[in-house]
């Protein structure tokens, strides 16, 4: 009996050592594909070295243009074989392969004789070849197949052909949008597959159209859904259109009963969606989550680790939101922490510290405290941040919670990780006063110890902002001094600014400060030296024990009050010249991120959809676009340039956009105009602009746009006068105007004669906030005092009811159209009372300062204190008038 | 969409890996990542328990199969759920390729049945097939039992 046991394993050793494609290299691979030339061929041998081939492509190995063609052109020739098994390889090594489009036309012949195959499975799987391969001349060609197979009886040819428009529709829209007839009969489909992919289809066909989406959803609701996947899409296009739709006179919410009966599906993938889509509902009150709630909670406890996950990231958002409506299920989260799946347990983590309330925060940080050291750094700053917001809830605990995070500071850890804790560190002492000696050690001790250059240097400039005001600045000089023995230049010279600025703002210190500077002359870096040397010139009085002068301490330490990323710019485009460097010049608009940027890498760009959005939107294109009209150069320097406002939706034939230009005493209106139709050129394009309903605007000038040629964007403006320095606001109508000419988009000829056309677009509006421009400030309490209360103005408002204090919040930003400081637009949630700071320039280049206080009542009515400093009384007016009249 | 579908041995090399939608410059840091992700977590864990894990917008659901990590990597609609489901649908079809729970060896063996069940069950990122009856007809060219 034993024998044969040895021998068997003798035979797995050898199995274990021997893989068939060890030492398999390309060359020999390419060599062996010359079999597919053979006269007879061998089905068996030929699939075994297509295998071969996916293996090497499967293993990221790419094939020059030579031989992708090479193999191409054998693997066609396969097609003369009748064995089964050999075209399934060869469907997909062509897919694979994917050829270019002077080579498709080798292999087009034969799969349309596939396609029309009496076997269904080789129409199938033509299909799929031909549509990854093809382009759109060939694509009208078998559109009629494509049509047939939609509707076809078999469900995989459906599938096939229903998958495949899918992908065309992101390359070849207009021919898949007309096949809307066929998808929609194939939603009808028994076959549950078939119906999936016939609603993602037709939804993405239809979905710019929402009385479509709506009516489809409708139909869908009332009828049956066969598949747990077509379920999860139609619970995403109800959401979709509840989005969209008021809630019903009754106050009930449209679908909302079909979202909670599929919260019984007995598909869990379906239960979850419908629990999703109820927490995202927009304003969702607490009867309508509790039943989501309570699902979620049984997943929790769920034995598979995707359905507790899916539970507690649920968990957590509704958790931004609503954290009372979780806390029933702390309990089962609780248990979480100790989940050997680290996403779950920090998901739980974070969950809690948003629910837990001030009592509970000790017991959970000591749980935390074990957790931390066994999950990785990207885990760790969720963690870090979730702490600094509850620190922000509960100021009394903060002792704990910044102990917790000095402690975390001293252990191992990335770059990412350590700055997650020190910003919140520093936020923390902005916030709490209390907290703010404690704080400061723990930072003074860790840039003893600190590795990152990046860190140290933040770190004390912080110190030189804050230790100065401190009770006992003394105790600071010793943490700061010892990096000028001990560190690189970057963080010595930083460490000579934080010195000079306990000089200069503790007169007691400053002997002792500058024997200390005074060794710094002789350090061997430039830049430190040459810091040490201003300072000890500037900062005066020869180290004695006398205050400051102010206009040095400004120059010194004083905020630029200009976006770091404006001057830079400026600083580059700067060329040397007789002419000084002018810092008045830099604009102080803080420019934000177009949203293109924002955008995932390598997203399909979704066809003609989305029109290109004009120039680029940095305030020094559009000053060097504008001095370049001779009409409008004598307007003077531009004061803001507002970002584009859609005047068309989306997907029309002229796609335009406005942006509003403002000056001193004039506006100009940029219309941003693509003409999205390739058999139209138009020509003398203007827009009419009705300005009735604003009475102070008066038109001056309009430059009209000679052609419009098929998707190549062009501008026209309008300009107008306004009364200078005046905020004067109104409503303009447009109208865009123009001359249209046939093109003819195989030859590019244009028809001689064209015709005047007319398309109207959206109302404009210019509002107060266009006249303020956002500035921030690095320091508002240092900016409110500077700028003191001789034109402060108080006031008092009711803001009626509103949703909720952050959208009362947002909703008086955007009027004052001011730049939020120190991350106060955020409201913390649940918070009954908020302070939010702004700040802006007004025209004619007054700074001003607001700050407003926040309190809301049961019944959500909103009340607000505003509170404005500026350096000039009518502005401080003008920002309550604003609010007055908004 | 379904950004990859990533298959490893016990040591961490790529067996097949596909990707739909992601940057040439990227695939090499995605197959590291996923590889460490494999490599710290699927120890001592069950044959086809599903392990689940977000980095950024993307959700990552992996498990082990005999000596294969299977890794499926999704964003947007493609969420931990519908990623459970396709990443059952490949351990099924992939059991039923090798006829049992397989080994490099095995896998290796039955790797070209594998990659025609991989492109019935993905194609360019979206799901077509999820039942292992029905891919194992397909990849023969058979019509579905039900039809």
């Amino acid at each position: 009996m034993a024998q044969p046991l040895v021998k068997k394993d003798d035979d797995r050793d050898d199995e274990a050592e021997y893989s068939p494609f060890l030492g398999i290299e390309k060359g020999a691979v390419l060599q062996e594909a010359r079999v597919f030339n053979d006269p007879q061929l061998d089905p068996r041998r030929c699939s075994q070295v297509i295998t071969k081939l996916l293996y090497l492509l499967n293993q990221g190995e790419t094939f020059t243009k030579i031989e992708a063609t090479e193999v191409f052109f054998a693997v066609t020739k396969l097609f003369q074989s009748r064995d089964i098994g050999l075209r399934r390889m060869v469907y997909l090594m062509i897919k694979e392969l994917s050829p270019s489009a002077d080579e498709v036309i080798i292999v087009t012949s034969s799969l349309m004789k596939d396609m029309t195959s009496k076997t269904d499975m080789y129409r199938a799987n033509a299909i799929r070849v031909l549509c990854r391969i093809t382009d759109g001349t060939l694509l009208t060609q078998i559109e009629r197949y494509l049509k047939q197979a939609i509707v076809d009886k078999n469900p995989v040819v459906a599938s096939a052909a229903l998958v495949s428009g899918i992908h065309l529709l992101q390359t070849t829209p207009e021919i898949v949008k007309r096949w809307s007839n066929e998808v929609q009969e194939a939603v009808q489909s028994r076959a549950a597959l078939v119906q999936f992919h016939a609603l993602a289809l037709l939804h993405q066909i239809r979905q710019n159209d929402r009385l479509a989406v709506s009516k489809l959803v409708t139909s869908l609701t009332r009828g049956t859904v066969r598949s747990p996947l077509a379920q999860c899409l139609l619970i995403r296009y109800t959401t979709q259109v509840i989005r969209e739709a008021a809630t019903t006179q009754t106050g009930d919410r449209p679908f909302y009963d079909f979202l909670e009966s599929c919260l019984r599906h007995k598909a869990e993938m379906v239960i979850f969606e419908a629990a999703r889509a109820i927490t995202e509902l927009n304003g969702v009150t607490n009867r309508e989550l509790t039943p989501a709630i309570t699902v979620l909670q049984l997943f929790l406890s769920s034995s598979k680790p995707v359905l507790r996950f899916a539970a507690v990231r649920t968990l957590n958002k509704v958790a931004m939101t609503h954290p009372m409506a979780v806390t029933n299920c702390n309990i089962d989260m609780e248990s979480l922490i100790s989940d050997q799946n680290r996403s779950i347990a920090t998901l739980a983590i974070t969950t809690l510290l948003k629910t837990g309330n001030e009592s509970s925060v000790d017991r959970l940080m000591k749980q935390i405290t074990n957790f931390m050291s066994d999950i990785a750094d990207e885990f760790k700053i969720v963690v870090v941040e979730a702490i600094r917001s509850l620190c922000l809830k509960f100021p009394l605990k903060y002792r704990s919670l910044m102990n917790f995070l000095s402690n975390i500071l001293r252990e191992e850890g990335g770059f990412e990780y350590k700055k997650a804790i020190v910003d919140s560190i520093v936020i923390l002492i902005r916030d709490i006063p209390d907290a703010k000696e404690n704080g400061l050690l723990h930072l003074c001790e860790f840039i003893e110890d600190c590795e990152f250059t990046y860190l140290s240097t933040q770190i004390l400039h912080f110190l030189g902002t804050e230790g100065p005001k401190t009770s006992d600045p003394s105790k600071y000089i010793r943490y700061i001094y010892n990096r000028v023995h001990l560190e690189n230049a970057t963080v010595r010279a930083a460490a000579v600014s934080t010195l000079a600025k306990f000089g200069a703002m503790v007169d007691a210190l400053k002997p002792r400060v500058f024997v200390l500077l005074r060794r710094c002359l002789y350090d061997g870096d430039d830049e430190v030296r040459d810091r040490a040397t201003l300072y000890l010139n500037t900062v005066g009085s020869d180290g004695e024990v006398i205050e400051t002068d102010k206009d040095v301490k400004d120059f010194l330490f004083g905020s630029l009050d200009i976006p770091l990323a404006n001057i830079e710019t400026s600083l580059k485009n700067y060329e040397p010249a007789e002419q000084p460097f002018d810092i008045n010049s830099v604009p102080k608009e803080v420019k934000t991120q177009p949203l293109a940027e924002k955008k995932a890498p390598g997203k399909m760009p979704a066809g003609l959809g989305a029109p290109p959005s004009g120039p680029p939107s940095t305030v020094d294109a559009y000053e060097k676009l504008l001095s370049s009209i001779p009409e409008f150069s004598d307007f003077g320097k531009l004061f803001k340039s507002a970002a584009p406002v859609e005047l068309t939706e989306a997907e029309t034939e002229y796609a335009v956009n406005v942006v509003k230009h403002i000056f001193d005493k004039h506006v100009v209106f940029q219309y941003n105009c693509t003409n999205t139709i390739p058999e139209q050129l138009l020509e003398n394009v203007t827009v009419i602009v009705d300005a009735s309903e604003a009475e102070e605007f008066a038109e001056l000038a309009s430059k009209p746009l000679r052609s419009l040629p098929y998707d190549s964007p062009g501008q026209t403006f309008v300009a107008f006068e306004k009364p200078e320095g005046v905020p004067a606001v109104g409503k303009f109508s447009n109208m865009l105007r123009f001359i249209v000419k046939e093109v003819d988009p195989t030859t590019g000829d244009v028809e001689d004669d064209g015709v005047e056309d007319e398309y109207q677009l959206e109302d404009l509006e210019v509002v107060a906030a266009d006249y303020v421009m956002k500035v921030g400030v690095s320091n508002f309490r240092n900016a409110w005092e500077s700028i003191g209360p001789d034109f402060e103005r108080v006031d008092e408002y009711g803001l009626g009811p509103r949703e909720s204090l952050a959208e009362a919040v947002s909703a008086v930003i955007s009027l004052l159209g001011m730049q939020p400081c120190e991350g106060t637009e955020v409201v913390a949630n649940n918070s009954r009372s908020h302070t939010c700071l702004l700040s802006g320039v007004f025209i004619g280049n007054v700074k001003v300062l607001v700050r407003l206080q926040f309190g809301i009542d049961g019944p959500k009515e909103v009340a607000m204190k505003l509170a404005v400093r500026s350096e000039d009384d009518n502005v401080s007016d003008m920002i309550h008038e604003i609010v007055a009249s908004g | 969409m379904i950004l990859a579908v990533l298959f490893a041995n016990s040591e961490g090399n790529i067996l097949v890996e596909r990707f739909n939608g992601v940057p040439a410059e990227e695939r090499l840091h995605w197959r590291s990542f996923l590889v460490k992700l494999g490599a710290d977590n699927l120890k001592g864990v069950k044959n086809e328990e599903l392990l689940v894990a977000s980095h950024k917008s993307v959700y990552i659901v992996y498990t082990v199969l005999g000596d294969v990590s299977i890794f499926v990597v999704g964003k947007d609609e493609y969420d931990e759920l519908a990623l459970a489901e396709v990443i059952f649908a490949i351990t099924s079809a992939v059991k039923d390729a090798c006829g049992k729970i397989p080994t490099e060896r095995l896998f290796l063996d039955k790797y070209g049945k594998i990659c025609l069940c991989l492109d019935e069950i993905v194609w360019k990122g979206l799901l077509e097939n999820t039942e292992k009856d029905r891919i194992r007809r397909l990849v023969r060219l058979k019509p579905p039992n039900e039809f």
